[in-house]
């Protein structure tokens, strides 16, 4: 079937699923420049930061020194397994010992049925116990310090 | 396990902060700012190839596409403005494509050729595109194609050249090695375009003689594949006086009654250039005589000629030469050499010094041109200032027989109506007037007014100089204007300009219905 | 006295919930519509009448990614939602391509039947697809990356040792390493485990190169036993590879190198002194190396020997030229003359080529446009990772796909030498599929957010005071 001028009808659907295809192409990658734009802007709005930090007080030889300190995740695992997110070899630690979550406004500790347990200020933590900055935990040889988070540094 | 040990330490907070480190997010900023310039930057070119490009890959002859073309299509015809059939193709019992040529071998530097075995050349190479149907329209109609599934869509090529006009001249050429332009100066259409010797393209395009014709023509001194009228470079001598009097003339430098009253002492004694004596002396009947611009034309006087060089100056002498098309490749249908007013590398617009510059003025030192730069510097006059873009095709024509014409347009304004005037109407004293006559006067059109100038271009050494004749005619409305070159054929009083007068009578008689 | 090992997030006390990813789902919807389109429009191309063509393939693929994303979905990790569908797009587009050309290109007889192109592609991708969705959601935690970076630089060591005495050559380059039937290029697995060492080493040391430094006249050079045991890795990266002739491979490691030492250091002396030490290379490879010096001249000119060494070059780049803006429609270029096609190695090196030629300009600014999509994910991970190696993983990774996308789009269209490595997720090829994969894979693992933090506990619930210990310590 031929249109007017000769142009083939079929050419020109075929014509048209091309150019189809190619806005497709475009729609989706104008689809995620907009969830690019909305992600730069919430990441503007809400600026990283960290949540708190542990500040190692006292260790064992081979452990990580005193003064050393780590970023925390809204959930952070303690214990010897690589899997936790600080894993330190301590023959005292269980494989997953202890974990501190960020929950609401403060932060939370938790032992993880681990075998010589984790103390809270010297008590020993059962279920659920809230922290506050400044509170010192203790989980296997490893002693260490809730501090506020660091401010951002700025380059 | 033990490997482990060294692990807490590692971590940022990990590790003691007597060392700060720079923060990691600025530098990825800047390392993401570079890989977005690299993509940047493969992305100009990549456009720059699929879209500035994209035409002339897609014509290149060793593109896949056109070499397919070979096989699957037959390529258009090319035709004369009174569709003389100059080329056409045809398909042989065996299946094989075949050009065939009118027999005339003023064609051979014109079209070039279309053989199996040696590609494409001239006419045949720049229209290409057209003749076999892959180029030649707007976008819209090459998605229409696409649209129709015709992706090769071969047209014929209408070209302005009267075939009865470029086989007089030829013959008029006879074994004569030059050149010769004719030009529509309202229009910038070429009526005929010769190169002397030239060839006969069935020679090349057949199959049987190809290989035997080709080998011949490419080691012939006479060098028939050169196509002298576009890419061939010659001094102009005497002829290049009209660039000299256009940039005179239009710099203010000088007006048509400026003279210069050492000049007739001069002629006897040479003038005196930075120690260099320009000499002249092959005009004795002006005697004391102080000439004005137009007499200093009609009696081709090369001091007077050197005077206004050196009034223009280098630099400014380049630049109105440059308006005529010099010093870059003529924009045109077939490839052109850039014609040049000096070699370049001095201090004065490229002049060395002012001895240069004066002799540059006459048409000698390093002044070098093609025929076709001349033809356009007459048409240029001869249009009251307006240089029309010249063009040999003037239209493509489709399967249905529709003609697809390509429009006249302008190329350059170069001088203003009057002062092309002024030089007209010097010109038309070289050929008609009483001092001009000895010199031009055989460029003469009978019974019609006709401004010319000739030149004879001294080539150092031993040797007859080039003969050379620019003209046009009539003086008023001129309908064609010529320029023609007789490689070493002596002066160009009596070699080119009665060879002009005849092409120019002929043309006119032509449009008149005669016969030339 | 714990006999069984729970689920991490169970052990947490909170239970994996699957969480709905919305973006992702609508990204990958469009890419399954455009997919479609394309195949439509490509089997309408060669039915000659409007088809939707053998879509089993296709299905397959949008199944296994499909797959993915319910896996992802189940899983609820909160990782990034957009790296999948852009390489999703991307192995699509290569499917349809590898759907065009001519199936006999390569043929790998399996399990009693010869599969084509496009089969072999398809079984790739989904291998791919597989591995990618395994590693985003099983990995938790790098340490297993960070702390055995030595292991893992020997590993690769090894690996490129044995393409050097059990290798086979391919095209003048010695590049693959055959394992019974499946045969696969080294060079790919190795630049992920190059990023990985780099990572953990620079993220160890960074201060201190960064900070101290020892004096060269004019250049501060950092201080050079911490800088030793990277350069000897990338050293010996270097030198095997060389000797195995494959050129884009050492290109890609240098600059990643070079990028990531400057990411970590922001030294630009560094990246001069590497520049510098790159031109002097390549120099002396010039003169050492024919092949070198063949690959330069062409990219200077091509047009010196068309019918030979500049054969490839130029045919890509009348692939382009055709292509023109729109392209030609799939299945309506030339990428075949006959049987044979009319770029050498099209479905690898010159893939892009294909792209450009039957998808056009537009088309081929979409594909640049996705590597830029996927830059931007990595960088951004990289930018907010919690911690410097992570930071460093995420950049290297990402530059790996991004660098060696560039480097060969800049051959096939002559704005750098030609040097013949894959298109990451368009080019045929398992090893280069695999490798792309497992970098994927390792990003969207690192962009994981953590697990949602539980809401707060309400008061009664609240425990204080000692309680029972279970253990003493």
């Amino acid at each position: 079937m031929n249109l007017p001028g000769g142009i083939d009808t079929f050419a020109l659907s075929l014509w048209l699923l091309r150019v189809a295809f190619l806005g497709a192409l475009y729609l989706f990658l104008l689809s995620v420049a907009r969830l690019l734009l909305r992600d730069l802007r919430s990441v503007s709005a809400t600026a990283p930061g960290e949540l708190g930090r542990l500040v190692v007080i006292s260790s064992f030889a081979g452990g990580p020194p005193a003064g050393a300190s780590y970023a925390l995740d809204a959930v952070t695992t303690i214990g010897r397994d690589v899997n936790n997110t600080i894993s330190v070899d301590d023959p005292f630690l269980s494989a997953d010992h202890a974990v501190l979550t960020f929950r609401g406004r403060s932060w939370y500790l938790e032992d993880r049925g681990s075998t010589n347990g984790t103390y809270l200020n010297g008590a020993p933590v059962v279920g659920l116990a809230p922290l506050g900055f400044g509170d010192e935990v203790q989980a296997g040889q490893l002693r260490v310090r809730l501090d506020r988070p660091r401010p951002p540094r700025s380059a | 396990m033990n490997l482990r040990r060294r692990a807490a330490a590692t971590r940022t907070g990990g590790a003691p902060h007597d060392l700060v480190a720079p923060r990691i997010g600025r530098s990825v900023l800047q390392v993401a700012l570079a890989l977005g310039l690299a993509y940047l930057l493969i992305g100009g070119t990549l456009t720059y190839w699929q879209v500035v490009r994209a035409d002339a890959l897609t014509l290149d002859p060793a593109n896949p596409l056109v070499q397919a073309a070979r096989q699957s299509t037959l390529p258009g015809r090319i035709l004369d403005s009174r569709d003389t059939v100059l080329a056409k193709s045809v398909r042989l019992a065996n299946g094989t494509v075949v050009r065939q040529y009118l027999a005339d071998p003023s064609l051979g530097p014109l079209l070039g050729y279309r053989s199996a075995q040696f590609g494409t050349a001239g006419l045949e190479a720049a229209e290409n595109g057209v003749l076999i149907g892959l180029s030649g329209q707007s976008e819209a109609d090459l998605l229409l194609r696409k649209l129709q599934f015709q992706l090769y869509r071969p047209q014929d090529v209408v070209l302005g050249i009267d075939m009865r006009l470029q086989k007089d001249a030829e013959q008029l050429m006879g074994n004569r090695r030059g050149a010769v332009v004719a030009i529509d100066p309202s229009t910038g259409q070429i009526l005929a375009l010769v190169s002397s010797p030239g060839f006969d393209p069935n020679q090349v395009a057949s199959p049987a003689t190809g290989a035997a014709a080709f080998g011949h023509l490419s080691t012939d001194p006479a060098s028939p594949l050169l196509d002298r009228a576009t890419q061939g470079l010659f001094v102009p001598g005497s002829v290049f006086k009209l660039v000299t009097s256009i940039a005179g003339l239009g710099s203010g430098a000088i007006t048509a009654q400026t003279t210069y009253p050492d000049q007739p002492a001069e002629e006897k004694t040479g003038f005196l250039v930075d120690g260099y004596r320009v000499i002249d002396g092959h005009h004795p009947f002006t005697d004391g005589t102080a000439l004005d611009y137009t007499q200093a034309l009609e009696v081709s006087c090369n001091i007077y000629f050197a005077h206004v060089g050196l009034a223009v100056g280098g630099p400014a002498l380049v630049q109105w030469a440059a308006r005529l098309g010099f010093g870059a490749p003529i924009p045109f249908d077939l490839p052109t050499a850039a014609s040049q007013v000096t070699g370049g590398g001095g201090p004065l617009g490229g002049f060395k010094d002012q001895v240069e510059l004066a002799n540059a003025a006459y048409g000698q030192a390093e002044v070098l041109v093609t025929p076709l730069q001349m033809a356009l510097v007459a048409a240029a006059i001869a249009n009251g200032g307006v240089l029309m873009r010249p063009h040999l095709v003037i239209g493509t024509r489709d399967a249905a027989g529709t003609l697809h014409p390509v429009a006249p347009a302008p190329w350059r304004t170069v001088v203003d109506p009057v002062i092309a005037s002024t030089i007209a109407n010097a010109m038309q004293q070289a050929v008609e007037g009483a001092w001009g006559i000895p010199f031009a006067g055989l460029g003469k059109v009978p019974g019609v007014p006709t401004a010319g100038k000739t030149g004879t271009a001294q080539l150092g050494g031993t040797g007859e100089p080039h003969s050379w004749f620019v003209g046009f005619a009539p003086v008023q409305g001129a309908r064609i204007a010529v320029a023609v070159l007789l490689e070493r054929a002596g002066s160009g009083a009596t070699e080119a300009a009665p060879l002009a007068s005849r092409v120019m009578a002929d043309y006119l008689a032509l449009q008149q219905g005669g016969t030339p | 006295m714990n006999a069984i090992a729970p689920s991490p997030a169970r052990q947490l006390g909170f239970a994996v919930r699957p969480r709905l990813r919305r973006r992702e789902l609508a990204l990958l919807a469009i890419v399954a519509g455009a997919l479609v389109l394309g195949r439509a429009s490509l089997a309408s191309t060669l039915a000659g009448h409007l088809a939707l063509g053998d879509l089993r393939l296709l299905g397959l693929y949008l199944g296994g990614i499909a797959a993915v994303h319910v896996a992802f979905v189940l899983t609820g990790r909160r990782s990034d939602q957009i790296l999948l569908p852009t390489v999703a797009l991307l192995g699509g587009i290569s499917l349809l391509v590898m759907e065009r050309l001519p199936q006999g290109l390569v043929v790998q007889r399996f399990v009693g039947h010869d599969l084509g192109l496009a089969q072999l592609q398809v079984g790739w991708l989904l291998l791919s697809l597989a591995l990618l969705a395994v590693l985003a959601v099983v990995v938790r935690s790098d340490n297993w990356l960070r702390l055995y970076k030595y292991s893992w630089a020997a590993a690769g060591i090894a690996l490129l040792l044995a393409v050097f005495v059990f290798g086979r050559d391919v095209n003048g380059a010695q590049l693959d390493l055959c394992l019974g039937p499946v045969c696969g290029q080294p060079s790919e697995p190795l630049k992920v485990i190059l990023v990985v060492f780099l990572a953990g080493y620079l993220a160890e040391n960074r201060e201190l190169l960064a900070g101290a430094s020892t004096r060269l006249g004019p250049l501060r050079l950092p201080p050079l036993p911490y800088l030793a045991p990277m350069l000897a890795m990338l050293g010996i990266a270097l030198a095997v590879v060389g000797f195995q002739h494959d050129l884009g491979s050492a290109l890609l490691y240098f600059a990643v190198f070079l990028f990531l030492l400057y990411i970590a250091t922001a030294r630009v002396s560094y990246v001069a002194l590497g520049l510098l030490l790159f031109l002097a290379g390549s120099a002396v490879l010039y003169e050492i190396y024919p092949v070198v010096r063949l690959r330069v001249d062409i990219w200077l000119n091509p047009w010196s020997d068309p019918q030979g060494a500049g054969y490839q070059t130029l045919r890509a780049l009348y692939a382009l030229g055709t292509g023109g803006i729109l392209g030609t429609g799939l299945g309506a270029g030339l990428p075949s003359v006959g049987a044979t096609p009319a770029i050498p190695v099209i479905q690898s090196d010159f893939v892009f080529a294909a792209v450009a030629e039957e998808m056009g300009l537009l088309g081929a600014l979409a594909v640049l446009a996705c590597y830029l999509v996927i830059a931007e994910r990595g960088l951004r991970i990289a930018a907010t990772a919690q911690d410097d190696f992570r930071a460093l993983l995420a950049a290297g990774l990402t530059l790996v796909v991004v660098v060696q996308a560039a480097i060969i789009v800049g051959g096939n269209i002559k704005l750098v030498p030609l040097t013949g490595i894959t298109l990451p997720f368009v080019s045929y090829g398992g090893s280069s599929l695999v490798a792309n994969a497992l970098v994927v894979g390792l990003l969207l693992a690192l962009s994981d957010r953590g697990v949602e933090p539980p809401p707060p506990p309400r008061p009664r619930r609240r425990v204080f005071g000692p309680g029972t210990a279970e253990g003493v310590a």
